[in-house]
C-alpha cells in the first residue's frame, strides 16, 4: 500500500534518514522500531508530508507522494498521531474530534454564512469518543484530560478523517500498563475494519503483540525488516538495542 | 580627494554616527529577545522616556540648578536618561512581565508590551503635551574638520559611548559569571535552570540592561529627534528592522546591520529625500523576512515536531 | 434597542461618537476573525481601514463613480491587499507576522503620506461628503452593516469553518494531519478582516468631512487590538463589547483631560494580566 524507496532527509549536516526502502503491505500492522535518534520519527514524518525528502520516492496505491503536502495526504487517506501531543486544548474533546472531520465536509460555503453549523457530524463524532472510552467526558476542555486520555483522543480526532492507513508515533509513551491494554485492544479493533496500522514505538511488549512485520532502524538507515520473532532474535537489533536505550 | 569620494566618505560617516544611534536602540530589543524569546514593544517609547529625561536633566535641573556649564549638563543628562531607563525597566518587568512570563503564553506578553507603550505614549503625552521640544546639544554646535569631510563633536561622542558601551557589554557577557550566566539562559533556559541559575534575576537584569541601554540612546538621540511622545514611533521601526535584518538575539548581527541600516538611511536622505527614509528601510524589511527570515547571520531552527 | 440609542442621546456630539462606536464595531470584530479565529497577530489593520477610505474617496472625487459602486471597489481592493499580505506572511510566525503587518502598515501610511499627486499627502482631501446626510441616518447605516457583518460572521464561526480557523489557532501542525489547508485559510481570513476594515474605512471619510493620512498611523492598529482583547479575542461579542468600551470610556473620562487617552493603555495591559479572556470572558458559562 505505501512504497518508499530510497528516502533520504538531512538537517543542516545531519543524516536524520539514509537512503530508507520500505513498504508496508494493506490491512496490516506494521511496526518501526529503532534506539533513539534512529530516525524513526523523522521518516514518520517524511511519510506523512511534514517534511518532504531529500532524495527518494515514495507511493501511495500506486501514487506518487513526493512534493504533495500533509493536509492533501489526509484526503488520501493517511493519517497520523504525534509523538509530543499535539491536540486543540483550549477546544471541547468533542469540537478536537469534529474538527477531523473538516475534509468529508461538502456544504456550499454560503451555506455556512446563512445556517452556522449543520451538526452533521456529531453523532459520528460521539461514536469515535465512545470507541477510546471518551464519551462521558464529551465537552470538557481537551487541556484537562490526563495524559493517557489526551492520546487516545488524539486517535479518535485522527479517525475522524477515516483513513486507510494510519500512522501513530509512540502511541504508548507515558501509558500506565492498563491504558497500554486498552490502546492495543483499540489497535487490534482497528485492524479488524480493514485500516492498515504504521506503528513507530519503543516498547517491546506492544510491538512484539500486535504487529506483523517489523522495521528496525538504527541511525538513519535500515538495519532490518522480518516478523516479529526474527527481529528479537537478530543480533544486530539486540546490540542496537543494548547500545541505546531498550524498554520491554 | 575627489568630490565624489569626499561625498562617500561624508555620508559614510553620517551613516556610522546614525548607525550608532540604532544600534543602542536596536541593541536592548535584541538583548531581550535572546534571553526572553520576546518582542518588546514599549522599547522605544523607553528610548522616548530616556530622551525626555535626558532633556529635562539638561536643560532645568543640571544647568539651572546645579549651575553646571553646557556640556557637562548634558553629559550628565545621558547618565541621568541610562539611570531613568534602568528604573523604568525594573519598575516595568516588576509589574507586567514577570507575572506574565510564569503563564508561558507566546502572544499574551506580546500584547501586553503594546500595552505598556500605549501607556507610555499617552501618560508621557499627558506630562509633556503633543508638541515638540527642541533639544539642543551643545556637542552639536562643535564642528570637527578632517580634510574635506565635516563632522559635530556630538556624532564623535556619539561614536565614543556607543563604542565603549558595546564594548563594555560584551565585555560582560564575555568574562564576568553574570554575563555567561546570561548566555546561558538566552541557549537553553530550562538547563540553565537546573544548572542553578536564578533565572528571574537574570532576566529582571537583562531587561535593566536593555532598558539603560534605550535610556541612553534616547539621550543620546534626543539632539537628532523630533522630541515629542510619539518620537518612539519613528524609531521603533528602524529598530525592528535592524533586529531582524541582524538576526533576533544576534548582537554581532544587530550591530552591523545597524551601522547598515545607518549608511543607507545617510545615502537615501542624499539622493532621494528624507521623506522617503521610512519607506525604503521597512520595504528593506520585508524584503529580508522574505528571502531570510532569520536574518543575515543566523543558524536555522528546525521546529520539532 | 439599537435603533432607539440615537434618540436617547440627544446632543450631535455624541451621536456623533455612536457613529465612530459603529464603525469602531466593524473594525473590531474584522481584526478578531484574523487574531481571534486565526491566532494571528495582524497589526496591519490601520493600513486596509485607510484603503478602503482613500479608495472610496479617490474613486468618487476623481472618477465621479456612485459612492456605493466605489465602496465596493475599495472594500474588494482592501481584501485583496489583505490577502498580498497573507500570501507574504504564509511562511512567518507569531513575531515575524506581527512585524512585518507592522511594517505593512507602515509602507501604507508612508505612500499615503508621499504620493501627493494622488492624496495631497499630509494636507489631506476636504468637503467629502458622506453618502446619507444626517449623523442618526449615517448611524443607522453603519450600525446596520455592523448588524449583518456580525450576523454573517456568527454563522460562519459556528460553522465548520469556524472549527477550521480555530484548529488552525490551536496548532497548525496537528490541523494540517486532519486536512486542512492553513495556508488558505489563513489568507481567507486576512483577505475578509482587510476587507471588512477596508469597509468600515468607506464611511469615515464621510463622516469626518475630511481625509488625512494621520487618522490612519500605525496607533489605530493599536487601538483596535485593544478593542478586541479588552472585549475577548475568539468570541463574537467581545469585540463589540470591547469597541463600545473603549469607544465610550474615553469620553466619558473627558474630565481627566489628556490622561483619559490612557485608557487604551491601562484597559490592555490591565486585561491581559488579570482578565486574559477579556471583559466576554466574565458572561460565559462555565460547562
Amino acid at each position: 500500500m505505501l512504497q518508499a524507496t530510497g528516502l533520504s532527509k538531512s538537517f543542516g549536516g545531519v543524516r536524520a534518514v539514509r537512503n530508507v526502502s520500505l513498504a508496508v503491505p494493506e490491512k496490516s500492522i506494521f511496526a518501526l522500531i529503532g534506539p533513539n535518534g534512529a530516525g524513526k520519527s523523522t521518516l514518520l514524518n517524511l511519510l506523512s508530508g511534514i517534511y518532504q525528502p531529500d532524495a527518494g520516492d515514495l507511493a501511495y496505491d500506486g501514487r506518487d507522494l513526493i512534493g504533495m503536502p500533509a493536509y492533501q495526504r489526509v484526503r488520501l487517506g493517511i493519517a497520523r498521531t504525534f509523538q509530543k501531543i499535539r491536540l486543540f486544548k483550549q477546544l471541547t474533546l468533542i469540537e478536537n474530534v469534529r474538527a477531523g472531520f473538516h475534509i468529508h465536509e461538502d456544504t456550499a460555503f454560503w451555506r455556512y454564512l446563512v445556517r452556522g453549523s449543520t451538526g452533521r457530524f456529531d453523532a459520528e463524532a460521539r461514536e469515535l469518543l465512545e470507541f477510546v472510552g471518551l464519551g462521558a467526558r464529551a465537552h470538557e476542555r481537551a487541556g484537562a484530560l490526563p495524559y493517557g486520555q489526551q492520546r487516545m483522543l488524539e486517535i479518535a480526532r485522527a479517525l475522524a478523517t477515516r483513513p486507510r492507513l494510519f500512522m501513530l508515533d509512540e502511541p504508548a509513551a507515558g501509558l500506565n500498563a492498563a491504558e497500554v491494554e486498552f490502546l492495543l485492544e483499540r489497535l487490534a479493533d482497528m485492524a479488524r475494519r480493514g485500516v492498515t496500522l504504521l506503528v513507530v514505538e519503543h516498547n517491546m511488549d506492544l510491538v512484539m503483540n500486535v504487529a506483523q512485520r517489523v522495521f528496525v532502524m538504527d541511525h538513519g538507515e535500515a538495519l532490518f525488516e522480518g516478523t516479529p520473532r526474527e527481529v528479537q532474535a537478530h543480533p544486530a537489533v539486540v546490540s542496537a538495542y543494548l547500545g541505546g536505550e531498550f524498554a520491554a | 580627494m575627489s568630490d565624489l569620494a569626499a561625498l562617500v566618505v561624508q555620508q559614510s560617516l553620517n551613516g556610522v554616527y546614525l548607525g550608532c544611534l540604532y544600534v543602542m536602540v536596536a541593541l536592548g530589543l535584541t538583548l531581550i529577545y535572546g534571553v526572553l524569546n520576546q518582542i518588546n514593544f514599549a522599547h522605544a517609547d523607553f528610548v522616548t522616556v530616556g530622551a525626555f529625561t535626558a532633556f529635562f536633566a539638561a536643560t532645568r535641573f543640571a544647568t539651572k540648578v546645579l549651575g553646571l556649564p553646557d556640556a557637562a549638563g548634558y553629559l550628565l543628562s545621558i547618565i541621568a536618561a541610562t539611570g531613568m531607563g534602568a528604573v523604568l525597566g525594573l519598575a516595568i518587568n516588576a509589574a507586567v512581565f514577570a507575572p506574565l512570563r510564569e503563564r508561558g503564553d507566546e502572544l499574551r506578553p506580546l500584547i501586553a508590551t503594546i500595552g505598556v507603550s500605549v501607556l507610555l505614549e499617552n501618560a508621557q503625552l499627558a506630562l509633556f503635551g503633543p508638541i515638540p521640544y527642541q533639544f539642543d546639544s551643545p556637542f552639536a554646535r562643535e564642528t570637527i574638520r578632517i580634510g574635506r569631510v565635516f563632522f559635530s563633536a556630538q556624532s564623535l561622542l556619539v561614536v565614543l559611548i556607543s563604542a565603549a558601551s558595546i564594548g563594555a557589554l560584551y565585555a560582560f557577557l564575555r568574562f564576568t559569571f553574570l554575563g555567561k550566566a546570561l548566555r546561558a539562559v538566552a541557549q537553553d533556559r530550562e538547563t540553565a535552570g537546573l544548572m542553578g541559575i536564578n533565572q528571574g534575576l537574570l532576566i529582571g537584569l537583562t531587561i535593566v540592561i536593555a532598558s539603560a541601554l534605550a535610556g541612553m540612546a534616547g539621550a543620546l538621540l534626543g539632539p537628532v529627534l523630533v522630541l515629542s511622545p510619539f518620537a518612539g514611533a519613528s524609531v521603533i521601526v528602524k529598530a525592528f528592522a535592524i533586529v531582524i535584518i541582524g538576526g533576533f538575539g544576534n548582537m554581532q548581527g544587530t550591530i552591523i546591520a545597524g551601522i547598515l541600516v545607518g549608511i543607507i538611511e545617510a545615502f537615501t536622505v542624499q539622493y532621494l529625500g528624507s521623506g522617503l527614509i521610512d519607506l525604503v528601510v521597512f520595504v528593506l524589511l520585508l524584503a529580508m523576512l522574505v528571502v531570510r527570515p532569520t536574518g543575515l547571520i543566523a543558524e536555522r531552527k528546525e521546529e520539532n515536531v | 434597542m439599537i435603533a432607539a440609542l440615537p434618540w436617547l442621546l440627544s446632543s450631535g456630539y455624541w451621536r456623533g461618537i455612536l457613529v465612530i462606536c459603529a464603525m469602531n464595531v466593524l473594525l473590531a470584530l474584522a481584526l478578531n476573525l484574523v487574531m481571534g479565529y486565526t491566532g494571528q497577530l495582524n497589526l496591519g489593520q490601520s493600513a486596509f481601514y485607510a484603503i478602503g477610505a482613500y479608495v472610496s474617496t479617490l474613486l468618487v472625487r476623481s472618477l465621479h463613480w456612485n459612492f456605493w459602486v466605489a465602496s465596493l471597489a475599495a472594500v474588494v481592493a482592501a481584501g485583496f491587499l489583505g490577502l498580498a499580505l497573507a500570501a507574504f506572511a504564509a511562511r512567518l510566525r507569531g513575531h515575524y507576522l506581527a512585524i512585518a503587518s507592522l511594517g505593512f502598515a507602515v509602507i501604507t501610511y508612508q505612500v499615503l503620506v508621499n504620493w501627493e499627486s494622488v492624496t495631497e499627502g499630509v494636507r489631506g482631501l476636504y468637503g467629502i461628503a458622506p453618502p446619507v446626510r444626517g449623523t442618526v441616518a449615517l448611524f443607522y447605516l453603519v450600525a446596520g452593516i455592523a448588524l449583518v457583518v456580525y450576523a454573517l460572521m456568527d454563522n460562519l464561526v459556528r460553522s465548520p469553518v469556524g472549527d477550521t480557523l480555530r484548529a488552525i489557532r490551536e496548532d497548525e501542525v496537528s490541523a494540517a494531519s486532519l486536512g486542512v489547508n492553513g495556508a488558505i485559510w489563513k489568507a481567507f481570513a486576512f483577505g475578509v478582516g482587510a476587507a471588512i476594515a477596508g469597509l468600515a474605512g468607506c464611511f469615515y471619510p464621510g463622516f469626518v468631512g475630511t481625509l488625512v493620512p494621520d487618522a490612519f498611523n500605525i496607533v489605530e492598529s493599536f487601538t483596535m487590538l485593544a478593542m478586541v482583547i479588552v472585549g475577548g479575542m475568539g468570541t463574537m461579542i467581545g469585540p463589540v463589547i470591547g469597541a463600545v468600551v473603549l469607544t465610550f470610556l474615553p469620553e466619558l473620562l473627558r474630565g481627566f483631560g489628556e490622561l483619559r487617552l490612557m485608557i487604551y493603555g491601562v484597559a490592555l495591559t490591565l486585561v491581559v494580566l488579570f482578565l486574559p479572556g477579556g471583559i466576554a470572558s466574565c458572561f460565559k458559562r462555565r460547562a
